[in-house]
């Protein structure tokens, strides 16, 4: 019954509300109207943008020593997330079966448990820093403490259900997935898709407007 | 109700591993699993024995009592086996039998062992006989069938025999018996057991 | 009980129901004969009796494949059942009695003079995040290593073995996947404490005192007190005994055998269950015990009075290098919500 449920409706509600969502999250963006830009032109715009996009990733000269735990983790929390998302074997399975009709190369299992604990210790890590910063304390909203408890509870359910003999654990992962999914687009999770075009969007302003950014 | 037994006969065991062979093909068992493995000490000594050992079903399983999830039961027959939907794979039973009949699909860092297998003396396991489950989990059923294990039944010198505790010692009784003397001067002939001076 | 009936069992693999435990070694035999007892040999060769363990050949290859009877493996499991389990619930047991009868006793160790609310930094971000990823790691593996090890005999009973077998299964996988964080995290404690967790002098006053729990009165204490260091000592090396055996028993890769297994599995659980009993009294107080202890922890700031009162010697030093901070200047570091109001109130 519950399984029926979270195997078959549920997951194509939950695969609707994230894609639409998402889809309509980014066109809103797009869409958005802007202020003319009357300044001055002083750089340009579209190498600024590219920059941009990758000199963020690298942080900013003065702060490297004040929030080194913070990139480390963060780096350790998103590449393993990526990795085990993309490239763990019953993912790579599961999106050929039941969403893409192909597949590719999965890591070997010990790789997918290595990039997990990355996760895992990125994750615990970051949120920690959350709460115990008084400066992130204050900014964090509770759309962040949500999100964060959702990609963990995902992730430990997973985690839970390793062995993939167990039908039950694999349907908590399953439904966690689920709600994570419909969660996803309205809410700070979307910085999956936005962070691109965001620090773009920035570094054109920026570029164009001659501020070293 | 019989009390179901594996013996070996170390006298007779011509380490064919055709025991091996026989019960991987019956079970249909994957890759890394052995139910069943002889054993050969002082390999090209004097002196050398092979035996064939797979689970003994020990009436007082030490697997049974270290299994955290206390997956293991004992059948009517005295066999021991265990409930593969109820195991969890952590390898506390390898650990705690003494013959190293449990066996994991898996060995590798942080790898889940997956689910232990082990000789169910043909058995089956908890599910219906003959169901496509139990043949899929625990391999062939022949008890149900009337058939002992195949290891025993196809063993060429005999050495390997299964079944109700009480044949087997008979059958193995007349053995000693027509051995001679030698019951305790094992491996030998009668006039030269005798101690000499 | 147990073993007698296995030996009865192997006996009966064996040419003749040998009652010998092993023929004497170096003994001379008569003219034409190998041994007096070729039976009683191979039974005590196979059965691991003499001096050094008998490995056999076998063409199946594996871990132990060529060991026929590995005797240790039913005193381990026996251990394990019996001594370890009874033992472990009757530590935690005794652990919460003995937590319950020290409240009631002394109660919560309060300040004299009580709280001042001025404030002195005692811990960095970076030490709290530490501190707390170890705590949060060291729980989830405590619960679910306890859950494995007391789960038949507590669990069973009331889940159902279908039910638990799930709690277990869940339990064994994150307890291998997070096992490693403890390591790491446990490293990052070493690192980040282990200048001020250095025993010096006075440490052995407090020892000699009882920490101040005999008697009356506060013992004088650095940044860290005899106690608080000890606890660092143990957690660091225990804990580094633990992530080890720990290691060894998650990764099956390098032909350990099953005795090693074993007794790294005893290691293991003994040293993780006295991390545990310890780490509730720490717990306790850190928390409930004693007043003003989880601030330093939580925010990063403690009352001067406690410094003060639990470590004297680092109050002073505060006093003297004037590090203490306003109840007012305190609220607005940390950023209780009453900043927002007045940050507000200063800008409009």
């Amino acid at each position: 019954m519950i399984e029926n449920l979270i195997d078959g409706p549920l997951w194509y509600l939950s695969l609707a509300v994230f894609s639409l969502g998402v889809l309509w999250q980014l066109a809103a963006i797009l869409f958005a109207s802007r202020k003319p830009d009357l300044s001055v032109a002083r750089g340009s715009a579209g190498s600024s943008a590219i920059k941009t996009v990758f000199s963020r990733f690298l942080p900013h000269r003065e702060m490297r020593a004040r929030i080194g735990i913070q990139y480390i983790a963060g780096y350790l929390f998103h590449l393993g997330l990526f990795a085990l998302l993309f490239f763990a074997a019953p993912h790579v399975l599961f999106l050929e079966e039941n969403l893409l009709g192909f597949g590719w190369t999965p890591m070997p299992h010990w790789a997918f448990i290595v990039s997990a604990q990355a996760a895992f210790l990125g994750l615990i890590i970051l949120w920690l820093r959350r709460l115990m910063n008084p400066a992130t304390r204050l900014i964090s909203t509770r759309d962040d403490h949500i999100a964060a408890l959702l990609t963990f509870v995902v992730m430990l359910t997973g985690c839970l259900a390793l062995l993939e003999e167990f039908t039950a654990l694999r349907l908590l992962h399953r439904f966690t997935v689920e709600l994570w999914l419909i969660y996803f687009p309205f809410s700070t999770l979307m910085h999956a898709f936005t962070f691109v075009p965001s620090r773009a969007f920035t570094g054109a302003w920026f570029g164009r407007r001659g501020v070293d950014a | 109700m019989a009390r179901m037994k594996f013996y070996c006969d170390a006298e007779r065991c011509i380490e064919c591993n055709a025991c091996v062979t026989a019960c991987k093909n019956e079970h249909e068992i994957p890759w890394g699993v052995n139910r069943r493995r002889v054993v050969t000490i002082k390999d090209g000594e004097a002196g050398e024995r092979s035996l064939s050992v797979a689970c003994m079903h020990c009436s007082d399983a030490p697997c049974a009592t270290v299994c955290p999830v206390d997956c293991f039961y004992t059948t009517g027959d005295g066999i021991v086996l265990h409930d593969k939907d109820i195991c969890i794979g952590c390898g506390y039973c390898f650990y705690a039998c003494p013959f190293g009949a449990p066996q994991f699909p898996e060995e590798a860092a942080f790898a889940s062992r997956g689910k232990m297998d082990k000789c169910t003396f043909c058995a089956g396991g908890p599910e219906e006989d003959h169901s496509s489950d139990e043949t899929r989990k625990y391999g062939r059923n022949r008890l149900s069938e009337g058939k002992l294990p195949l290891c025993a039944e196809m063993c060429s010198t005999k050495a390997l025999l299964s079944g109700d505790a009480d044949v087997i010692s008979d059958i193995y009784r007349k053995r000693v018996i027509n051995r001679g003397a030698s019951a305790f001067n094992w491996g030998v002939s009668f006039d030269n057991a005798k101690i000499k001076g | 009980m147990k073993i007698q009936t296995l030996l009865l069992l192997l006996c009966m693999m064996l040419p003749q129901f040998s009652q010998a435990d092993g023929p004497p070694k170096k003994q001379t035999y008569p003219e034409g004969l190998l041994s007096l007892n070729p039976g009683g040999e191979l039974w005590s060769d196979i059965r691991q009796r003499g001096d050094s363990v008998l490995d056999g050949t076998s063409q199946v290859k594996g871990v132990d494949s060529g060991i026929l009877i590995n005797a240790s493996g039913v005193e381990w499991a026996n251990f394990r059942v019996n001594e370890l389990t009874t033992y472990s619930s009757i530590a935690l047991a005794a652990v919460f009695v003995l937590i319950f009868l020290f409240f009631l006793i002394r109660g919560k160790v309060g300040i004299e003079g009580g709280l001042s609310g001025r404030m002195v930094k005692r811990f960095t971000d970076y030490e709290r995040i530490v501190h707390w990823t170890l705590a949060v790691v060291f729980l989830f593996l405590a619960i679910t290593g306890l859950i494995l090890l007391l789960g038949r005999p507590l669990l069973i009973p009331l889940f159902g073995k279908e039910v638990f077998s799930l709690l277990a299964s869940a339990s064994k996988e994150s307890h291998n996947l997070v096992g490693p964080l403890f390591l790491v995290s446990l490293l990052m404690m070493l690192f980040s404490f282990v200048r001020r967790n250095i025993y010096e002098k006075g440490d052995l006053t407090w020892l000699l005192k009882g920490g101040g729990f005999i008697g009356d009165g506060h013992v004088s204490g650095g940044f860290f007190n005899m106690g608080e260091k000890t606890w660092y000592w143990i957690v660091i090396l225990i804990g580094l005994v633990v992530s080890v055996t720990g290691l060894i028993l998650v990764m099956p890769i390098f032909g350990q055998g099953r005795i090693i297994m074993e007794i790294v599995h005893v290691i293991h659980v003994i040293c993780a269950l006295a991390l545990i009993v310890v780490s509730i009294g720490h717990m306790y107080m850190g928390s409930v015990g004693t007043e003003g202890t989880l601030e330093g922890m939580k925010t990063g700031y403690v009352d001067i009075n406690w410094a003060d009162a639990h470590h004297d010697r680092w109050g002073k030093e505060c006093h003297e290098k004037d590090l203490i901070i306003s109840a007012e200047e305190y609220d607005k570091l940390v950023g209780t919500s009453s900043v927002n109001e007045a940050d507000g109130s200063k800008t409009t």
